[in-house]
């Protein structure tokens, strides 16, 4: 297990997702560092403390007599099992295996060009197209700019672009105005999690030859 | 087929190891722990009625702070409802060193609260639940009870001694379960200034340190 990543979600996300009031999407990638970054689990369970003490100080609402019996007589009824987590890939964040079982939208990759594949998920929303993107060995993708937010997360292998080398479990944020090109890294295939609000922006000319890349699908 | 590349190893997740045993000052340390241990233990019926006395209100008083978009007036009830037979099934997997019982009902709470109103308000098929976020993986450095409740205390102390509108902040945040966003629109403060009053509580709290010291 990998428990230091260079690359994280910042204060104020980590706090988000912490009262639980971080978007779908951004919380799928959040979740998904956590899987391997120990220093941000760290602080997401002080965070974790503050809502748990702040909850302790609201005012208490008085249950109804019954509250108790009705519960117990639920368990008794005990249809209330747990559902197993079945088949948990412990190299991979839990919520992504999620997606991956139940889904995705195509069972198999899908090309954007000679060296990306995609795989989209319906993940309930509509704001973010959340997918894997696999870089092959050495692949180069386009240079490009954001339209809006795009949220990274390597799951497995590594990529870098003209600032720095991104390992299993970094997390980037782009936005407006940040170009860049990343490259899978030459010794073997790189997966990535991503969340995109927009369709990147080609910054070369040739850009109009990219039309797969120029089309979102949030879901 | 994507499931056979991305999954170069397929292991079932290590089932997790509890402490058996605590010392004295540990096991007056925190009540509600102890309570928690022994309804997963034994299915302690008594214990598990005390923590209902105890956090039932507390759930409740949780669900009616948040009138957010899905919100119901049977909330209240059914979050306690909801909550409380999670507690109960999921209690044997309960691991005191890595939460107290406190915030470790809190997480169940806040998943519960989220996913209720989400299926209140979506009528679409969400095929992640809150729930899910929160399969993190075993910590190797374990905290004791007493360390927990050491912090805790201070989390407390240090809560009280901020000042109103931090306070007040990190009450929407929390308790009302408002994302930033939706804060900075209903206290008409620009969502910068929200981020950071939000940051400068937390470092006054001493829980982080200087902005994105990591960066």
């Amino acid at each position: 297990m990998i428990t230091s990543t260079n690359h994280h979600p910042d204060e104020n996300m980590l706090i988000e997702f912490s009262a639980g009031t971080l978007d779908t999407a951004a919380s799928i990638c959040v979740s998904a560092h956590l899987h391997f970054c120990s220093s941000c689990r760290a602080k997401l369970l002080r965070l974790d403390q503050v809502g748990s003490q702040l909850m302790s100080q609201a005012e208490p609402v008085e249950v109804t007599d019954d509250a108790l019996a009705l519960v117990m007589e639920k368990i008794d009824s005990g249809d209330n099992a747990a559902p197993k987590a079945a088949d948990f890939d412990g190299d991979m964040p839990f919520s992504v295996n999620k997606l991956i079982d139940t889904s995705l939208v195509n069972k198999n990759w899908k090309r954007l060009s000679s060296s990306v594949d995609v795989a989209r998920f319906k993940t309930g929303q509509e704001n973010f197209e959340v997918a894997l993107h696999k870089i092959c060995a050495g692949g180069k993708t386009p240079k490009h700019d954001h339209e809006g937010l795009e949220y990274t997360v390597v799951l497995k292998g590594s990529f870098s672009d003209e600032k720095a080398v991104y390992r299993e479990g970094d997390f980037l944020l782009r936005q407006p105005g940040d170009v860049h090109q990343p490259m899978g890294a030459q010794n073997g295939e790189c997966i990535c999690l991503s969340a995109l609000s927009a369709p990147i922006k080609p910054t070369s000319p040739l850009g109009f030859l990219m039309k797969p890349w120029l089309r979102i699908n949030p879901m | 087929m994507i499931t056979s590349k991305i999954r170069t190893t397929s292991q079932n997740r290590p089932t997790e190891n509890r402490v058996a045993t605590l010392n004295k000052s540990e096991k007056r340390s925190d009540q509600w722990s102890q309570l928690l241990i022994s309804v997963g233990e034994t299915r302690d019926r008594k214990a598990f009625a005390q923590l209902f006395q105890h956090f039932g209100p507390l759930l409740k008083g949780f669900a009616h702070a948040s009138r957010n978009e899905g919100w119901f007036p049977g909330l209240g009830d059914d979050l306690v409802q909801e909550v409380m037979i999670k507690v109960w099934n999921k209690a044997a997997g309960y691991n005191a060193e890595k939460a107290s019982a406190t915030t470790w009902i809190y997480t169940v709470a806040r998943n519960c609260r989220i996913d209720m109103l989400r299926r209140k308000s979506n009528t679409q098929h969400l095929p992640l639940e809150n729930e899910d976020f929160w399969h993190e993986p075993d910590e190797e450095t374990p905290i004791s009870l007493l360390q927990q409740k050491r912090s805790e205390d201070r989390v407390q102390a240090s809560l009280a001694q901020l000042p109103k509108e931090q306070d007040q902040i990190l009450r929407k945040v929390y308790l009302e379960g408002k994302s930033h966003a939706e804060a900075s629109a209903e206290l008409g403060l620009p969502l910068g200034t929200v981020k950071s009053r939000v940051r400068l509580a937390l470092q006054k709290m001493q829980l982080i340190v200087s902005k994105e010291a990591q960066e």
